[in-house]
C-alpha cells in the first residue's frame, strides 16, 4: 500500500485520498458480505431462539415445556441422538481402517477404492435410502429374500424400517465424510515420524498405536463430530426410511410441524429446531476451536513418499474384504436403484430365467421415458439447474473475495464473515430453512418467500463454505509478491485480483464452483420447506414420486442424478487437468 | 563394533535406476559421508542401510549379519540403528522426555533405568532443562538435538544422519558439526552421514564417498578427495576450480586460447584439461607462470576474490585479503600456479554438469 502511494505521487494530497479510497473498496466488500450474512443467517437464527422463548408474549420456557410433553417428540429426540451417535462410532470405525488401508498399505486397487469412497460423498443421501428400502424391505427386499433363501431362514432377516436400519443407512452415507477428513490428515502427516518410530525398534502395529493414532486423534475426533452432526441433521434418509416404520427424528418432526401450517405448529417446529441448532453449534465449536487448535502441524521434509506397510500374506484377504465392503455399501445399492428404474412390477425380479430363456417382460423403459418427457419433471430439473448455477456463481464470487481478505489483507474483523460462513455451514438445513421462512416473509421488511431467491439464499448459507475452503487453500499457496508486483505496476486492487490472482487460482475456482453446485442441484431438505408451486426442484420432484407415486420414476431420476455426479466429476477432472475431482 | 558391508547393491524405482552398483565396507567407528548433489542416490543408499528401502539387487550386512539380500530382509525396527531425519521427525504429541525415552520403552526397560538414561542423554545434547517441553515450544536447533538424543539413547553401534543440519541457520549449522563429531568420538560409534554440503563432509568425515547420478565417483579421506579428485566432477563439486583446456607439448601444456603455457612433466599426452583451484594461485606484480589483467575484485573480508582476464579467458583467483589494498583493478598481473591437476580431455563438459 505504502509502495503504491510512494511511487504514484510526488504531491501528497491526492496520495492520501487515493489510499483512503483503496481501503474503501475492501470495506465495502467486506461490509456487503457481512450484511448479507447478518440479515439472512444471524437474524433468522436469533429470531428462532427469541421466538422459542417468547411464544406466548412474555419470556418463558412455556413452548419448550409444551413441546416436550409429547411422548412422540421425546422419541424423536432420542432417535436422533441414538442414530447420530451410533452412525458416528460406526462411521469412524469403518473410515479409519479404510483410510489407513488406502493411504498406507499395499492394498490392491488403492486408487480405485479411494475414488469410489470419495465419490459417494457427492451422492445425495436419499438415493441411499431408496436403495436400502428396496434391498431390505421387510417383506419383499431383494437382499432380504436372497438371504432368506440362501440361509434357509424362516423369515426375512432384516427390517429396514427400524432404528437399526436408519443407523445403517446413515452410516453408509456419512462415513465418507470421516474417510475424507482422516485420509487428508494421514496424507499430510510427515512419513518420517513413523520411520523414526520404526528405527527406534517399534513394530508396525506398535507404530500405528503409539505414533499414527495419537497424532491423528484430533482429526479423528473432528471427523466423528462431523458425522454426528450430519447424521443428526439429515432429513432425506429418516423421511424415507423412518416414516413407514413410525421412526421419527427431530428433523422429520420439524417438517411435520411446519406442514401443519398454523402458529402452534410453527412454534413447536421452532422449539425443536432450537434444540438441534444448539447441539450442532456446540459440536461445531468443539470441533473448530478446541480440537482444531490441537491439530499437529507437521513440517514435511523431502521424503514425502509415505512408507507403505506391506500386508504380506494378508494382502489378498484384506483386499477381498474391502471389495466386499465396496460391493455392499456402494455398488449393490446404486445398482439396485438403477435396476428399479427399469422394473415394471416391483414384486418381481427385473430379469429372470424360465425354460432356459431370459424373461424380459418386467424390463421397461417407460419410467425413463416419463423422466425425459413429463413437463413437470423437466421444469423442476430446469429450476434446480438455474438455482444451483446461480448459487454456485454468487457463492464462488464471495469465496474469491473472502479468500483474498483472509489470505492477503490485515483488515480488522476479516474473520467475522469467515466465522459466520463456517457457522452457516454447520447449522442443520432444517434450521436454516425454518429461520428463513419465519423472517423473510415480510416480517422484517423483506419478503422473498415463495420466490427462487429464498432457496438460493438458503443454499448459499449452507454450502458456501465448501467453495470458500477450496479457494482459500489455493490462495494460501500463491506468494503475495505476485500480486504486489501487479500493484507496483500500477494496477488497482480489483484489477490485480482479476489479472493475476484469478488466473492462478482458476482450477480451484472451478472446483469450488462444482462443490457448491452439486449439493444445491439435488438439495432436498431446505427445498422441502421453501418451495412453492412455481419453484419446485428436482429433489422435491424425486421425493414426491418416491413417497406418493412411483418408486421407479424416482429411481430413474436418482440414477440420472448419479450419472450427472459422475459426469461432473469427470468434467471437473478434465477442466482442472487432474488437479481436482470431487 | 559395527562394520557395514555393501555388496553389489543397486536400486531402481520402476524403470528409473537411482543407484548403480555400490560396493564398499564401512569400518567400525568410522565416520562415513555420502556426498553428492540432490537426486544422486545418497539418501536412497542410507535408507537401504536403515531398512526403509529394499535394494533391487545385492546384499547389505551389518556386523556380519545379512540384513538385506535376495533371500533375507530384516525390517528397520530389528536393526538396532539410530537415525536422525532431515525433518527431525520429533513427535509433536510427546514431550521431549517421552520422545527420547521411546526407544527404551520399546525395549521394555524399567522406569528408573529409562529415567537415568534419558537424563544422561539429555545432558549430552544440552537439553536437560527442556525435558518437559513439547516440541512445538522448541526452536529448530533444539528439535534437532531431541532427534539426535532419541537416536543415541539406546546406544546403537551405528548412527545414520540424513542431512540433519540442512534446516538450520548457518551459525548453528557450523557449531552442530563439531557437536556431532564430538558425540561420535565420545560414544565410539560408526556414523553414516548424508549431505550435499561439501564443507560439512570435509569437516566431519573420516572418509567421503562422492556420488553422482547413482554412480560412486570417488572414495577417500577429505584430503584425498580435495587434493586429488578422481575426475572433473569431484574436482568441481568440492570447492572452487578453474578448468582450462590445453595440449601437452614438449614438457609443457599449451593453454588453448591463452597463448601461454605451464610446465608439465606428468604422464598425460595430447588434449587435456587443466584444473586449478583459485586458492592455489598467487598474484604477483613482477613475475609468474601466466600473465593477465585483473578484471574484477570482491573484498570478502577473509579473502580477496578476483577474476583475472588472460587473453579473454576469465580465471578466478582467491588471494590474501590484504592484496585488495595493494591492487587497483585493471592492472597487469602475473599468476604463480602452485598446484594444478591434469585430466584427459574427452571433448565433453558432461563431468562438471550437476544433474539435479
Amino acid at each position: 500500500m505504502a509502495a503504491v502511494t510512494a511511487v504514484k505521487s510526488p504531491d501528497t494530497g491526492p496520495a492520501v485520498k487515493e489510499k483512503r479510497f483503496y481501503l474503501d473498496i475492501k470495506w465495502v466488500v467486506i461490509l456487503a458480505i457481512v450484511a448479507f450474512l447478518l440479515i439472512f443467517e444471524v437474524l433468522p437464527m436469533l429470531y428462532l431462539v427469541v421466538r422459542a422463548f417468547t411464544a406466548d408474549g412474555g419470556v418463558s420456557i412455556h413452548a419448550f415445556q409444551r413441546v416436550y410433553t409429547y411422548p412422540m417428540n421425546w422419541t424423536a429426540l432420542r432417535n436422533t441422538v441414538v442414530t447420530a451417535t451410533c452412525s458416528m462410532f460406526l462411521g469412524v470405525l469403518i473410515a479409519f481402517p479404510l483410510a489407513w488401508l488406502v493411504g498406507r498399505t499395499n492394498l490392491y486397487g488403492k486408487k480405485f477404492f479411494r475414488t469410489l469412497f470419495v465419490t459417494t460423498y457427492m451422492v445425495p443421501p436419499y438415493v441411499g435410502a431408496m436403495a436400502w428400502l428396496r434391498l431390505l424391505n421387510p417383506s419383499v427386499g431383494t437382499l432380504n429374500v436372497f438371504l432368506k433363501d440362501l440361509l434357509h431362514l424362516a423369515e426375512n432377516p432384516f427390517n429396514i424400517y427400524s432404528v437399526g436400519g436408519l443407523v445403517w443407512v446413515l452410516t453408509s452415507f456419512y462415513y465418507p465424510y470421516a474417510f475424507i477428513t482422516i485420509s487428508r490428515a494421514m496424507e499430510k502427516m510427515d512419513p518420517s515420524l513413523e520411520e523414526a518410530s520404526k528405527i527406534s525398534g517399534a513394530s508396525p502395529l506398535k507404530t500405528l498405536w503409539t505414533i499414527t493414532l495419537p497424532m491423528m486423534a484430533p482429526s479423528i475426533v473432528a471427523a466423528a463430530l462431523l458425522v454426528f452432526v450430519s447424521a443428526g441433521s439429515c432429513y432425506g434418509i429418516p423421511s424415507i426410511i423412518g416414516a413407514p416404520g413410525q421412526v421419527h427424528t427431530v428433523t422429520t418432526r420439524i417438517i411435520d410441524f411446519v406442514s401443519i401450517g398454523n402458529q402452534e405448529g410453527l412454534t413447536d417446529a421452532t422449539t425443536l429446531a432450537v434444540f438441534l441448532m444448539v447441539i450442532a453449534n456446540v459440536v461445531l465449536y468443539v470441533s473448530n476451536f478446541v480440537v482444531g487448535k490441537k491439530q499437529y502441524i507437521t513440517v514435511s521434509g523431502k521424503s514425502t513418499r509415505p512408507n507403505i506397510v506391506d500386508l504380506g500374506r494378508w494382502r489378498i484377504a484384506v483386499t477381498l474384504l474391502v471389495v466386499i465392503f465396496a460391493l455392499i455399501v456402494v455398488i449393490i445399492p446404486f445398482f439396485s436403484v438403477a435396476a428399479t428404474s427399469f422394473t415394471k412390477n416391483l414384486g418381481k425380479p427385473l430379469l429372470s430365467f424360465a425354460d432356459g430363456k431370459l424373461v424380459t417382460d418386467n424390463f421397461v423403459l417407460r419410467f425413463w421415458e416419463r423422466v425425459v418427457t413429463r413437463e413437470s419433471i423437466l421444469n423442476s430439473a430446469l429450476h434446480s439447474l438455474v438455482y444451483a448455477a446461480l448459487s454456485a456463481t454468487i457463492g464462488i464470487i464471495i469465496s474469491c473475495v473472502m479468500a483474498y481478505l483472509l489470505q492477503r489483507t490485515r483488515v480488522k474483523f476479516k474473520s467475522v464473515p469467515d466465522f459466520l460462513i463456517t457457522l452457516g455451514s454447520g447449522t442443520p438445513s432444517v434450521v436454516i430453512a425454518l429461520g428463513l421462512i419465519m423472517t423473510m416473509s415480510g416480517r422484517f421488511g423483506i419478503n422473498i418467500y415463495n420466490t427462487m431467491w429464498i432457496m438460493i439464499v438458503a443454499y448459499l448459507i449452507k454450502y458456501l463454505l465448501m467453495g470458500m475452503r477450496t479457494v482459500v487453500s489455493a490462495m494460501s499457496q500463491i506468494h503475495p509478491s505476485l500480486e504486489e508486483a501487479s500493484l507496483i505496476s500500477g494496477a488497482s486492487w480489483l484489477r490485480s485480483f482479476k489479472d493475476v490472482t484469478i488466473p492462478l487460482i482458476a482450477p480451484s475456482v472451478v472446483a469450488g464452483w462444482f462443490l457448491i453446485f452439486m449439493p444445491c442441484f439435488y438439495e432436498l431438505t431446505m427445498s422441502t420447506l421453501l418451495y412453492s408451486t412455481y419453484t419446485k426442484t428436482l429433489g422435491i420432484e424425486l421425493f414426491t414420486y418416491q413417497t406418493f407415486h412411483s418408486q421407479q420414476t424416482a429411481a430413474a431420476l436418482a440414477t440420472a442424478i448419479l450419472l450427472l455426479v459422475i459426469a461432473a466429476n469427470w468434467l471437473l477432472n478434465k477442466l482442472t487437468k487432474g488437479e481436482f475431482s470431487i | 563394533m559395527s562394520t557395514i558391508t555393501i555388496k553389489q547393491v543397486t536400486k531402481a524405482f520402476g524403470d528409473v535406476v537411482v543407484l548403480k552398483e555400490f560396493n564398499e565396507v564401512f569400518q567400525d567407528k568410522e565416520f562415513i559421508t555420502l556426498l553428492g548433489p540432490s537426486g544422486c542416490g545418497k539418501t536412497t543408499m542410507l535408507r537401504m542401510i536403515a531398512g526403509f528401502e529394499k535394494p533391487t539387487s545385492g546384499e547389505i550386512s551389518i556386523d556380519g549379519r545379512v540384513v538385506s539380500s535376495e533371500k533375507t530382509f530384516v525390517p528397520p525396527e530389528k536393526r538396532d540403528i539410530g537415525m536422525v531425519f532431515q525433518s527431525y521427525a520429533v513427535w509433536p504429541h510427546m514431550t521431549v522426555f517421552d520422545n527420547v525415552a521411546y526407544p527404551l520403552k520399546i525395549k521394555k526397560l524399567d522406569k528408573a533405568t529409562i529415567k537415568q538414561k534419558v537424563d544422561w542423554i539429555l545432558e549430552a545434547v544440552h537439553l536437560s532443562q527442556y525435558a518437559q517441553r513439547i516440541p512445538s515450544q522448541l526452536s529448530g536447533g533444539q528439535q534437532q538435538r531431541v532427534a539426535l538424543g532419541r537416536a543415541l539413547v539406546a546406544e546403537p553401534k551405528l548412527l545414520l544422519l540424513d542431512e540433519p543440519l540442512s534446516n538450520l541457520d548457518a551459525k548453528l549449522r557450523e557449531s552442530m558439526r563439531f557437536e556431532i563429531k564430538e558425540i561420535q568420538k565420545n560414544f565410539g560409534i560408526s556414523v553414516v552421514y548424508v549431505t550435499h554440503d561439501q564443507s560439512e563432509a570435509m569437516a566431519m568425515s573420516d572418509r567421503v564417498i562422492v556420488i553422482n547420478r547413482g554412480v560412486i565417483q570417488q572414495i577417500g579421506t577429505p584430503i584425498e578427495i580435495y587434493r586429488n579428485p578422481a575426475n572433473q566432477f569431484v574436482a568441481d563439486f568440492l570447492g572452487k576450480i578453474n578448468f582450462i583446456k590445453g595440449e601437452v607439448k614438449n614438457g609443457r601444456i599449451e593453454l588453448t586460447g591463452l597463448g601461454q603455457s605451464l610446465p608439465y612433466d606428468g604422464p598425460r599426452t595430447g588434449k587435456v584439461v587443466v584444473a586449478v583451484r583459485p586458492e592455489n594461485i598467487d598474484l604477483s606484480l613482477d613475475s609468474g607462470d601466466l600473465e593477465g589483467r585483473i578484471s574484477s575484485m570482491f573484498y570478502m573480508g577473509d579473502v580477496n576474490d578476483c577474476r583475472v582476464d588472460i587473453n579473454g579467458v576469465q580465471v578466478r583467483v582467491i588471494a590474501d585479503s590484504h592484496s585488495y589494498d595493494k591492487l587497483y583493478g585493471n592492472e597487469k598481473i602475473y599468476l604463480r600456479v602452485q598446484e594444478f591437476l591434469v585430466y584427459e580431455d574427452d571433448g565433453s563438459d558432461e563431468h562438471t554438469k550437476i544433474v539435479t
